[in-house]
């Protein structure tokens, strides 16, 4: 099966300032939901979280690499939920710069510059992705891609 | 299928026109942004171009101030923002593109500080303020979603920041944010060359204003050199003529000493000449009486020998009278004129000394020259003797060699107020109109090398300054000259005082 492809229509999905909610999961099976401000657009196959304080989410994917992330589409009364993989951090580079400039333009201005700081860009491959409406007759969404759970559970 | 072509081709078509449209725009900007050094018209050229052709209804253009502030000079379609606000470098969207010098589109502003404001307001409730940075206020839309900053460069320089805001999200797209990269890449050009021709203006009238300021100096400090040389010429010709003064001085002195010495030699032989003559003219009228007594023989009373004897004696004894009175005359003068004895300010007697020069010099008169002493009232006079005797010697030696052969020189005093005035006038050739101003100047001679060192009148000159007094010259070609000495008849008080110091007495 060839990798998974994010539409472009995801792009303003993820920039429309909603925070989005990440769920992690520890090694020994502890979920863990968070809310953040950006999911950053990478490419069509990957995307990057910001790593700004160490906590729960982020020791999470060092043990565990799966994650699930939902984005809030208001425009189109739907959200997407995006079944990803931690690949690597980083540290430099044009994501990173990108993501960190954002974060000191807006902390800067807030007084906000001592507390959010970008410590790297955590970039996560797209395993799969659907879109759930929000309507009652479409609650159920169409999964693009393969998701590592499904197939487990289908071996299992 | 067929009709998906034909929507697509039109979409293709729309879209080659828009770019067409957007070509002629970026070049009516570029023709029109080079066309002026004007700033303001560079920035209403860009902000207006991109309002009107790319909708971009909120611009604005900030340039570097200093290394870490950002002032807005141009701002479009903001309301209540004054011109003039600055931003911090590495403050706000704008701020931080200006620090990373990297183009930054953001597209959802407004959730993103709603976020970190919440997160503030949070940290505030939770007590932890303290770690909170102030909240700075920066120029732009208070409430806009979307924003396109880009730095404005030359070369790898940072001028200043454009930027694009919209209140809606998402507004700008790639072609927006290429189009706006364009534009702000023809006004950071267009933007510089303005500047630096301004500079150049600048400089260039701080430069002719330098040059004027410096033309001034120049010119004050020619006036300056000017003044400063004839300053050192006056000094120089008043230390020339107080040196000629001091030299003919210590002449005149060791003339005075000689002639006084000379007189005193002279004096007591020629009195006894003089004594003797008178006798012997007594002893001689004893013989003639003796002669007329009628006991003496007639035959040899009548001797004609003995008759042309007594002539004899008569004339040699009256040529001895005479001469011997005229020596003792002479030594007169000459001690009256050398004044040794009376080198003090005093009262003297201007006639005196006038009569004392007409003697000395007469060698210089006698047999063609007469002499008119038309002296009037005058008062005895407070002065140095023996210089206001140089200064008529000086006048009336002149005057002699001023005429050639036969003249008269006329010697007029009288008293004008508190000065004495005198006045001596020739009947000699005259003084050339050209020479008249320099006459008074040290060395300044026409009577010829041998005759002359051309010191007379200049130590004259310097002598009746001394005693505050005036000297005037008028002449005419071929009638003669008349030279005016005004003096005062008791000199000021401060001339008292200086004279100590400047003025050198004869012996």
């Amino acid at each position: 099966m060839g990798a998974v492809e994010l539409p472009d229509q995801i792009k303003p999905v993820m920039q429309n300032g909603i925070p989005a909610i990440v769920v992690t999961c520890s090694a020994d099976g502890i979920p863990n939901t968070t809310i953040i401000s950006q999911v950053y657009y990478v490419d069509k196959t990957h995307i990057a979280l910001s790593f700004q304080f160490f906590n729960k989410t982020i020791r999470n994917v060092r043990e565990n690499p799966q994650a699930c992330v939902a984005l809030n589409d208001l425009e189109g009364n739907a959200k997407w939920i995006l079944d990803v993989q931690y690949d690597h951090s980083e540290t430099e580079g044009p994501i990173f710069d990108e993501m960190d400039m954002q974060i000191e333009a807006i902390a800067s201005a807030t007084g906000m510059s001592g507390i959010f700081r970008l410590r790297a860009a955590d970039i996560y491959r797209v395993r799969s992705f659907k879109k759930v409406s929000f309507s009652p007759a479409s609650l159920q969404g169409v999964t693009h891609g393969d998701t590592g759970y499904t197939k487990q559970r289908a071996s299992g | 299928m067929a009709t998906q072509d034909i929507q697509s081709n039109e979409r293709l078509v729309e879209k080659l026109a828009q770019k067409t449209a957007e070509v002629h725009v970026l070049k009516h900007i570029a023709l029109n942004i080079n066309s002026t050094l004007d700033l303001d018209q560079i920035y209403d050229l860009v902000l207006g171009t991109m309002d009107e052709f790319f909708g971009f209804r909120h611009s604005i253009i900030l340039l570097l101030e200093d290394s870490d502030t950002l002032r807005v000079v141009a701002s479009h379609g903001h309301e209540n923002q004054p011109l003039g606000g600055t931003v911090p470098v590495g403050t706000g969207v704008i701020g931080t593109v200006a620090k990373r010098r990297r183009l930054m589109r953001v597209n959802n502003l407004r959730p993103q500080r709603a976020y970190f404001s919440t997160i503030r307001r949070q940290m505030e409730e939770a007590g932890r303020a303290s770690e909170l940075g102030k909240i700075v206020p920066v120029p732009g839309l208070p409430d806009a979603e979307s924003q396109i900053a880009i730095p404005l460069m030359i070369k790898d320089r940072l001028i200043g920041v454009f930027s694009v805001e919209s209140r809606e999200q998402r507004t700008f797209s790639d072609d927006d944010e290429a189009l706006a990269t364009i534009v702000a890449n023809l006004a950071a050009s267009a933007i510089q060359n303005a500047r630096l021709y301004r500079l150049v203006e600048e400089r260039r009238s701080e430069l002719a204003e330098a040059h004027d300021h410096l033309k001034q100096l120049n010119e004050t400090l020619e006036d300056r050199v000017s003044a400063r040389t004839r300053e050192l010429e006056q000094t120089n010709r008043e230390l020339r003529e107080t040196q000629v003064q001091l030299v003919q001085s210590g002449k005149m002195a060791s003339l005075g000493m000689l002639a006084a010495g000379i007189a005193h030699e002279i004096n007591t032989p020629i009195g006894a000449i003089h004594s003797n003559a008178d006798v012997e003219r007594r002893a001689i009228g004893v013989i003639r009486d003796v002669l007329q007594d009628p006991a003496f023989p007639e035959k040899l009373r009548d001797q004609p020998r003995l008759k042309h004897t007594f002539k004899i004696f008569d004339d040699i004894n009256r040529v001895t009278l005479e001469a011997t009175e005229r020596v003792i005359k002479v030594i007169q003068s000459l001690k009256s004129f050398a004044r040794l004895d009376e080198p003090e300010l005093e009262l003297v007697n201007l006639h005196e000394g006038l009569d004392s020069t007409l003697t000395l010099i007469n060698h210089l008169t006698k047999d063609r020259i007469e002499v008119v002493r038309n002296y009037g009232e005058l008062p005895k006079v407070q002065c140095y003797a023996s210089q206001i005797n140089q200064v008529f010697v000086n006048l009336l030696t002149n005057a002699a060699q001023a005429i050639k052969e036969t003249g008269t020189i006329t010697i007029t005093t009288h008293q004008d107020g508190a000065c004495a005035v005198i006045e001596v006038a020739d009947t000699g050739g005259g003084i050339k109109p050209e020479h008249l101003d320099r006459i008074f100047d040290p060395g300044f001679t026409t009577k010829g090398v041998s005759v002359g060192l051309g010191l007379g009148l200049s130590i004259t000159y310097r002598i009746i300054e001394n005693h505050r007094g005036s000297i005037d010259v008028r002449s005419e070609l071929g009638k003669g000259t008349i030279l005016t000495v005004r003096l005062p008849m008791a000199p000021p008080r401060s001339y008292l005082a200086e004279d100590q110091t400047v003025t050198v007495p004869l012996g």
